[in-house]
């Protein structure tokens, strides 16, 4: 068989409004759940171990159940407790709320990343706790955060395909209305693929732009898979 | 006698099962400079962190000019223990010279001296990096005030860690091993340095192991074993003529191992 | 309306025995995922330009687009070509070759953090690239990378749960289905979730105690 991509060309305005809900979407939900997530690595990083259990408690529930099951609850919790709220938004909380326990791991494993002295520094100087993590921590923490974060916030963009079941009228969502009208599959969901693929490699060459700009990304980018490199090549010329 | 202007009575600290700190007592008069020295983990570091309250000790007094932090008598007779905030706003009475020194690698080195006294005593900005600026020069770092920490080298490090402690106008100067992180090249440097800041009159509590060191800058050594002062005395008379059998050991010790480091011309 | 309490404990004697398909086709996926993660890192070595550079590409495509878009060209795509696959055979296969992709990259990083001495002592001897891999350097790395390895299977456990929408009743599915009879839906998809974490937990804990075992047999 033959695949005919004039399909899509005939359905493309669906695909560029899924596009734009996705964008939308991604950056309010990823925004969100960011800020979200401050407080809950705050509360990870408590000296008061009742703290810790509930940001600990709050973190594994999430980590260990499908993104789609957290979002039907949603759907039907919000209602539940008579919030009726458009799809997009029950969507964009409940990808908040997932992505702020991921978000809160990356925070708490880069305020651990910056040498305890740097903190101690600070109190010895007269600092408050808070004082001394705005000060002198918070700003460490940002070069190691920006990768992880990236990551994660890509991981956050494929999540967004899930909004579908929801009818949230996102990329997959108009695959899938498309797919019904032409029976076509395999071109629209490549297509709707491919769309994805744009936003994630467009998304991850940003940030690494960033990273460089930020300084982040000298020296270490080579020296991480050197070693596997040699294991290759080893590989390579003795199979020759 | 005045009053001393550091008092530590019976600080003792454990952490779980290790004692750290047993029943720690010493004086340290205004203008004296005090080292303490002893065996590695008999809690001399530990000792100094629990002075400044970096660590909280378990027991025990510490005052400064009067004045107690952390723990302190209430008028009936009861302990009590100060607030958090309290005890932040008293810590920077003592200036903490840290052994890696911790100059904070995101700021240059004038903000990293002018940083504290801003935001911590709200001085204005002016005033404070006018202030930074003498300290600088006064410790041979004149123009380095844009550079960052680590374009520094480990002796410049140290001076800007202290010119950061001193901005908060410390009664007193706490050092945590201070040549330690240092090339031995250097040591004798050092040295100079801190003895040039003691003849300015400040008052120095120095936890080291370099006995030569102890010996050219000390007014008064402090032998810590065992979590208790098991020795102190005028420096000549502690290192030239120790009665404890263990710091006998310890000196012994010492002076097969790091003869040839050993500080061998005095600087005056 | 009130939680229905008993709608949400009754949820839980079908959802049990759905948690097992579950786990099913999480371990066949796995399984898969394995062998084909260790062939892409062994092609990945050949050094022939086209082929590495096909397994990129292949790479950055599954990793770039969502895992429920491609189990969708695995499920309506295929038959189209002429494949034709049950829901679940689809399901196992797009979560497989999905977790195939993170499994290479998790084995590669693996390998950066390896002693290169023994490699390079087995090289000085002659000994045969395929001998290499499979005596020296795949043994030691599967233990090395147990940890990332058991995460990975969490995730496709998490990822079973997206064959739902494509008819594989397993835990969510089910609980829909009950929501159907009983229009109880919070109260079984609460249920739903409970069994996916509580299976979830379990391995991750399982593999906390294989790691143990192994730091102590190497210690």
């Amino acid at each position: 068989m033959t695949l005919d991509f004039s399909v899509i060309l005939d359905n493309w305005q669906l695909f560029a409004s899924g596009l734009w809900m996705t964008l939308v979407v991604a950056l309010l939900s990823i925004a969100a759940g960011f800020l979200l997530a401050i407080p809950v690595a705050i509360m990870a990083l408590s000296h008061r171990r009742w703290l810790r259990t509930i940001a600990g408690a709050y973190v594994e529930w999430f980590r260990n159940i499908p993104f789609i099951v957290v979002l039907y609850i949603f759907f039907y919790g919000l209602p539940f407790m008579g919030l009726r709220l458009p799809e997009p938004v029950v969507g964009g909380i409940a990808l908040a709320f997932y992505a702020s326990t991921y978000f809160s791991e990356v925070i708490r494993g880069a305020v651990l990343a910056v040498p305890k002295g740097q903190l101690e520094a600070a109190r010895a100087v007269g600092m408050s706790y808070f004082m001394g993590m705005r000060e002198v921590v918070a700003p460490q923490t940002l070069r190691l955060l920006l990768p992880p974060s990236t990551n994660t916030a890509i991981s956050m963009i494929k999540e967004t395909s899930v909004l579908s079941t929801i009818t949230v009228a996102e990329i997959t969502y108009q695959g899938l209305v498309v797919q019904g009208a032409t029976f076509a599959p395999f071109e629209v969901f490549l297509t709707t693929a491919a769309l994805y693929w744009l936003i994630t490699s467009a998304f991850a060459h940003g940030m690494h732009r960033v990273e460089r700009a930020a300084g982040a990304a000298q020296g270490s980018q080579q020296a991480r898979h050197s070693l596997a490199d040699k294991y290759l090549q080893l590989g390579m010329r003795r199979s020759k | 006698m005045t009053r001393p202007l550091l008092k530590v009575s019976n600080l003792a600290k454990s952490f779980g099962t290790m004692t750290a700190l047993r029943d720690i007592s010493f004086e340290v008069e205004a203008g004296e400079v005090v080292c303490i020295i002893g065996p590695s983990g008999c809690g001399k570091s530990t000792l100094l962190r629990c002075i400044n309250y970096l660590t909280f000790p378990d027991g025990g007094f510490v005052e400064v000019d009067g004045t107690h932090i952390g723990r302190e008598p209430g008028r009936d007779g009861k302990v009590r223990m100060q607030s958090h905030k309290r005890i932040d706003q008293l810590r920077p009475m003592m200036g903490f010279v840290f052994q890696q020194f911790n100059l904070w690698p995101h700021m240059t080195v004038l903000e990293n001296i002018a940083r504290g006294p801003v935001k911590v005593q709200r001085r204005p900005r002016e005033e404070v990096e006018r202030q930074a600026r003498a300290l600088l020069a006064r410790f041979g770092l004149a123009g380095k005030e844009d550079a960052y920490p680590s374009a520094l080298s480990g002796g410049q490090k140290q001076r800007v860690a202290i010119a950061r402690a001193l901005a908060m106008e410390p009664r007193l100067m706490l050092f945590d091993e201070p040549t330690s992180a240092l090339d031995p090249e250097i040591v004798k440097e050092v040295l100079l340095f801190l003895r040039e800041l003691a003849d300015s009159g400040m008052t120095m509590v120095i936890v080291t192991h370099e006995i030569g060191f102890a010996r050219h800058v000390a007014d008064r050594v402090i032998f810590l074993d065992g979590g208790l002062v098991a020795e102190q005395g005028p420096a000549r008379q502690v290192l030239g003529d120790p009665q404890n059998p263990r710091l006998r050991e310890f000196l012994a010790q010492i002076h097969e191992v790091a003869a040839p480091a050993d500080l061998s011309t005095p600087s005056h | 309306m009130d939680f229905d309490l008993a709608a949400f404990g009754d949820a839980f004697p079908r959802l049990l025995p759905a948690a097992l398909t579950n786990l099913t086709i999480a371990l066949v996926a796995m399984t898969l995922a394995l062998i084909g993660g260790t062939v892409l890192t062994v092609l990945r070595t050949t050094g022939i330009g086209l082929l590495t550079g096909a397994i990129g590409v292949l790479i950055s495509f599954i990793r770039g687009t969502p895992i429920l878009v491609q189990i969708f060209l695995f499920y309506y795509g295929l038959p189209a070509l002429g494949l034709d696959l049950t829901p679940i055979q689809a399901g196992v296969l797009a979560i497989a070759l999905n977790s195939s992709i993170f499994i290479t990259e998790i084995m590669r990083g693996g390998l950066s953090g390896m002693d290169p001495g023994p490699v390079e002592a087995a090289i000085a001897l002659g000994v045969r690239a395929r001998t290499i891999w499979t005596r020296v350097i795949l043994p030691q790395l599967y233990i090395r990378i147990l940890p990332p390895l058991v995460n990975e299977l969490t995730t496709i456990v998490k990822g079973t749960a997206l064959l739902s929408v494509i008819t594989v009743v397993e835990v969510l599915r089910t609980a829909q289905q009950i929501a159907n009879t009983t229009f109880r839906p919070l109260e079984a998809l609460l249920a739903a979730a409970i069994v996916l974490f509580a299976l979830n937990l379990a391995i991750s804990q399982l593999g906390r105690r294989i790691e143990t075992r192994f730091a102590a047999r190497r210690g």
